[in-house]
């Protein structure tokens, strides 16, 4: 979200200007794309992978349909997207950053998903897709470090086909009482450390705990998408807030 | 909803466990890529989507639409299914429901009973043909021995339940019961009638 100020935005706690965000959030994300996987694992404790599984069966999508997975990076989602839509459906994993990107290609590759998934690697505030083009989108831990959320959120609702769903995977406000002291001494002591001893980037870690903090909770993100035209949302909190799951339709 | 997930996440691999032990039937379910098999267990909430790819199954918890075929059934009629040796009894029983592209269902319903897991060569990958070999052998005795004294102490309870404690009847003894209640029901009807015509007639 921008400040009052229209030329400069928050870069976690520190204030900057917007063409220096998009530079910034790229550096973190060619500094950790390497130990990405990795450290989601063990700053998570493996959860990711429940979460993205939920987010996953929340998109209800079915063989053939085309779906555009934003923020794909190192490609968990797109692997199972890439799978359930099968031979007729298709894939395209985006990213703005071409080293996630080039580090999910490899993955996928990998895991022999070939055929029906393509890359792309685009800025999710103007999307080069024509519109009305796809079933589903998905933005998993994405959204945060877009500069301009309510830009890229009309730009996935423009790509999206009528009767096609939005879903935002993202950090959020944790709602069980007692959960945010717990959580914010874990992000703010523990999650740096973690940070230099696996990726020996502390300032990276650092970054994902304070954007997170920046990062609009639930209701206003919910409120966002209906902005941009989205209708039927909801959200649904996962691990007691600290991620959620956020849905929406153009109809 | 996270529940449903992670049963789907269970089944998931539990599936595809199994079918990686048979490689026949992975072959078989290239075949069924890009249809979904829905499975709804009635009473428990749970529906599960799976979906066919190479190599292997994918198991979902929502699908935006309905499946191609969907089996609607309570958990235990759903076992019974997989298990009984004539599936064909649970199916028209009623117990179990298909509805939708039957055909597609009959596919699948083909490939589930022509699984046949080679569980010695899987073993002999282990500890070589000669030991696969000496443990199928161990394992067939046993559950051969396991099978006859599962018989045996069936045949045990029914003879003690029936003839040696007398708490339940015989069959015999049931049916000439069921038919004495029906006797029974008829004389009460027919009486009830005769009842009636005489109420009628002091009426008169």
């Amino acid at each position: 979200m921008k400040s009052s100020d229209s030329d400069t935005t928050h870069f976690g706690f520190e204030s900057v200007a917007v063409d220096e965000k998009v530079r910034r959030v790229g550096g973190v994300f060619d500094s950790v794309a390497q130990s990405y996987d990795v450290m989601n694992d063990v700053m998570s404790l493996g959860v990711h992978r429940l979460w993205k599984r939920v987010a996953i069966d929340l998109c209800a999508v079915r063989p053939g349909h085309r779906v555009l997975d934003m923020a794909a990076g190192t490609g968990d989602l797109s692997l199972r997207l890439a799978k359930l839509v099968g031979e007729k459906g298709e894939v395209i994993a985006s990213d703005i950053n071409a080293s996630m990107l080039n580090v999910g290609r490899d993955r996928l590759v990998d895991e022999g998903v070939i055929g029906n998934i393509r890359f792309v690697q685009a800025n999710a505030e103007s999307l080069p897709f024509a519109d009305n083009s796809f079933h589903c989108a998905t933005m998993a831990f994405g959204l945060r470090n877009v500069t301009d959320k309510s830009a890229a959120l009309a730009a996935l609702f423009a790509a999206l086909k009528p009767g096609g769903r939005l879903m935002v995977l993202e950090f959020s406000k944790p709602v069980v009482p007692g959960l945010a002291k717990i959580y914010d001494f874990y992000s703010f002591n523990i999650l740096p450390k973690m940070g230099k001893l696996i990726a020996d980037d502390e300032d990276s870690y650092r970054y994902l705990a304070e954007s997170i903090r920046m990062h609009p909770d639930q209701g206003t993100l919910k409120s966002m998408m209906e902005e941009v035209g989205f209708e039927r949302c909801d959200y649904h909190n996962l691990a007691g807030g600290i991620v959620t799951i956020h849905r929406g339709f153009k109809l | 909803m996270i529940f449903n997930s992670a049963a789907a996440m269970v089944l998931e691999k539990a599936l595809n466990q199994g079918v990686k032990l048979d490689p026949a039937t992975l072959a078989a379910l290239e075949d069924l890529s890009g249809k979904v098999v829905g499975i709804e267990l009635t009473g428990s909430g749970l529906k599960f989507y799976l979906f066919f790819s190479k190599q292997s199954i994918h198991v979902q918890a929502h699908l935006d639409g309905e499946p191609d075929v969907c089996l609607r059934g309570a958990p235990l009629a759903m076992m019974s299914l997989g298990l009984a040796a004539d599936q064909q009894d649970v199916l028209f029983s009623g117990d179990v429901e298909m509805s939708g592209d039957t055909e597609f269902g009959q596919r699948v319903k083909k490939i589930i009973d022509d699984i046949d897991i080679d569980w010695e060569e899987h073993v002999s990958h282990i500890c070589g043909d000669v030991g696969a070999h000496q443990v199928g052998r161990a394992v067939r005795g046993l559950s051969e021995w396991a099978n006859q004294s599962l018989h045996t102490l069936y045949e045990d309870i029914d003879e003690y339940l029936h003839d040696e404690v007398r708490m339940l009847p015989s069959r015999d003894q049931v049916n000439v019961f069921i038919a004495d209640v029906d006797v029974l029901r008829n004389d009460v009807d027919r009486l009830e009638k005769r009842v009636e015509r005489l109420v009628d007639t002091i009426r008169e």
